[in-house]
């Protein structure tokens, strides 16, 4: 057998997915391998697809509000929050400060929800079975203090176009200040348990580099562009709802390999508590929602906004035509672009770190589809 | 942002694109460039090079029309671009021609991949020169099926859904609207 022959008969096929664990959902990545290295990994996308924007195309604005939740289903308030902005926008509707307040108070405990989740599931990919468990332990906390405000533990709708859909009381604002306490302390065991730990080291230390013109080239936001070293934030670059009036740091990394976008995570959830501690001080009174007419009318012409979702850039982009209808409704989600430069990365290296990287990029399937 | 805006106006005035400064309050982006078939891959280089990330691709269907003469298809393309350093987003689209062929630019912008194939999936507008054109989000049976396009009578001219030549007062548009409570 000649050497070209050998090597042609070592390549094979893998399909990783779509049940497979580490893809966190129904995700299909057509894996062309030569032993046990990959050369050729194409994610095949649509098995959720549910065209939420043909669905936001064919029913007043109001009515789609349900489904903002339904994509990233981790970290769903974001998502509230880009949507009713965008609306707000367009139609000239006025948010109390009280509401805005609130949004912000909320939309961080989600963010901190996500990386939590994201913490333990990326560990799991990476072999350790404990660090979920802490994780859904703090996360659950999380839950239940926006179930108790929102009426759901997931899928939430609790922003209104004008506010939000119930104020907060004193039971929330203690429950979150006891929170951050507790999750402060915590962070210490997972320095110990997980940063510090040799093996988590070797997984992703230089492993998965994304360089500044892969992230161009391709649109990478999030967490992953600053693992980088840019320090893109929608929250501080394209200042929107009042976090100009809190004083947080946007964490950046050097390399732009594995362990740096872990790094980013968590020192994200420390200013996500600041933030959040910030807000409960100035917590200003008054009311949470303002007058908003019934029929909402989107002016003629387009519209964009855009948030930090916890994996990236958000980007709402509206077309109106003087109906309460929007004519086009496009949905520029994070993930999309972040999966989008996985053949790139995963080109030439070994199995085990291709789950490495793709834990990394802290995929959402739904979010994806759409 | 005012700096950045000038680089690239000149250089844009050199590709000869038509390029309109908007009020970024009211619409979320600061330019509007409007490209044809011939310019949109010089201007996805110009933007690559002053350092502009792809943030999307879609279409859009309004009404088909005759402009000069020429009947267009009614389908649009439109990209948006911005910055990771200073905040500067822009908005440009082309008008599909009848042919419903549009160059790709996925060689310049990689991302740009998945929201051409995905805008081929919903509009059926094809991209000259993409590498794999193949349903994306949809599956391979609805290869012919175009989830986006409207119907007829849905249909809006494209002077229906812009904005006006002459801005509107936002508070002009909020005491409308408060009025129908």
């Amino acid at each position: 057998m000649s050497e070209s022959q050998f090597q042609e008969h070592n390549r094979f096929f893998l399909n990783m997915g779509p049940q497979h664990p580490s893809t966190h959902g129904v995700l299909l990545v057509i894996l062309e391998m030569d032993g046990e290295y990959v050369l050729d990994p194409q994610p095949v996308l649509g098995f959720i697809h549910r065209m939420h924007e043909k669905m936001g195309e064919s029913r007043p604005c109001q009515g789609f509000m349900p489904n903002t939740a339904r994509m990233d289903y981790v970290c769903a308030l974001p998502y509230n929050h880009g949507y009713v902005s965008l609306i707000e926008k367009k139609a000239g509707i006025e948010v109390p400060k009280r509401a805005e307040y609130i949004r912000v108070i909320t939309s961080e405990l989600n963010r901190v929800a996500s990386h939590l989740l994201w913490l333990g599931a990326y560990l799991l990919d990476l072999g350790a079975f404990t660090p979920i468990l802490y994780g859904f332990d703090d996360r659950e906390h999380i839950l239940d203090i926006l179930e108790d405000v929102t009426g759901s533990r997931l899928t939430y709708c609790y922003y209104r176009f004008g506010g939000v859909a119930q104020d907060i009381d004193d039971k929330f604002a203690d429950a979150t200040r006891a929170f951050i306490k507790r999750l402060r302390e915590r962070f210490d065991i997972y320095e110990k348990l997980v940063t510090k730990n040799i093996i988590f080291i070797k997984r992703t230390e230089n492993i998965g580099i994304i360089s500044r013109d892969t992230a161009i080239r391709y649109g990478i936001t999030g967490p992953n562009l600053r693992g980088t070293g840019i320090a893109y934030d929608i929250r501080k670059n394209e200042p929107y709802s009042v976090y100009p009036e809190f004083d947080f740091d946007v964490p950046v990394g050097e390399r732009g390999d594995c362990l740096d976008r872990y790094m980013v995570r968590v020192r994200e959830m420390e200013q996500s508590l600041r933030i959040i501690e910030q807000a409960l001080d100035m917590l200003p009174h008054g009311p949470v929602r303002s007058k908003v007419p019934k029929n909402i009318k989107l002016t003629p012409g387009d519209c964009n906004f855009a948030v930090e979702a916890a994996r990236g850039e958000l980007s709402y982009y509206l077309v109106g035509d003087g109906t309460s209808v929007p004519y086009r409704l496009k949905i520029r989600v994070p993930s999309y672009s972040n999966l989008s430069c996985l053949p790139e990365l995963g080109e030439g290296i070994l199995l085990p770190d291709l789950v490495s990287i793709m834990g990394s990029l802290d995929l959402v399937i739904p979010e994806i589809d759409r | 942002m005012i700096e950045t805006y000038e680089i690239f106006k000149n250089n844009m005035m050199k590709l000869e694109v038509p390029v309109t400064e908007t009020d970024f309050d009211q619409r979320g982006y600061h330019m509007e460039v409007i490209l044809t078939v011939n310019t949109i891959r010089e201007f996805a280089q110009t933007a690559y090079e002053h350092g502009f990330y792809l943030v999307f691709a879609t279409g859009l269907h309004v009404l088909p029309e005759n402009r000069e003469g020429v009947k267009t298809s009614g389908l649009e393309v439109v990209y948006q671009f911005a910055r990771y350093d200073r905040l500067c987003r822009i908005k440009a689209r082309v008008s599909v021609p009848e042919d419903l062929t549009v160059p790709s630019i996925c060689h310049i912008y990689q991302g740009a991949n998945w929201h051409e194939r995905e805008t081929r999936d919903f509009y059926g507008i094809r991209f000259a020169d993409h590498p794999n054109l193949e349903p994306l989000l949809l599956c391979e049976e609805d290869k012919d099926y175009h989830p986006l396009l409207k119907e007829e009578k849905k249909l809006k001219k494209f002077e229906a859904v812009s904005w006006p030549a002459q801005h509107p007062d936002i508070a002009d548009i909020q005491s409308e609207t408060l009025s129908d409570v």
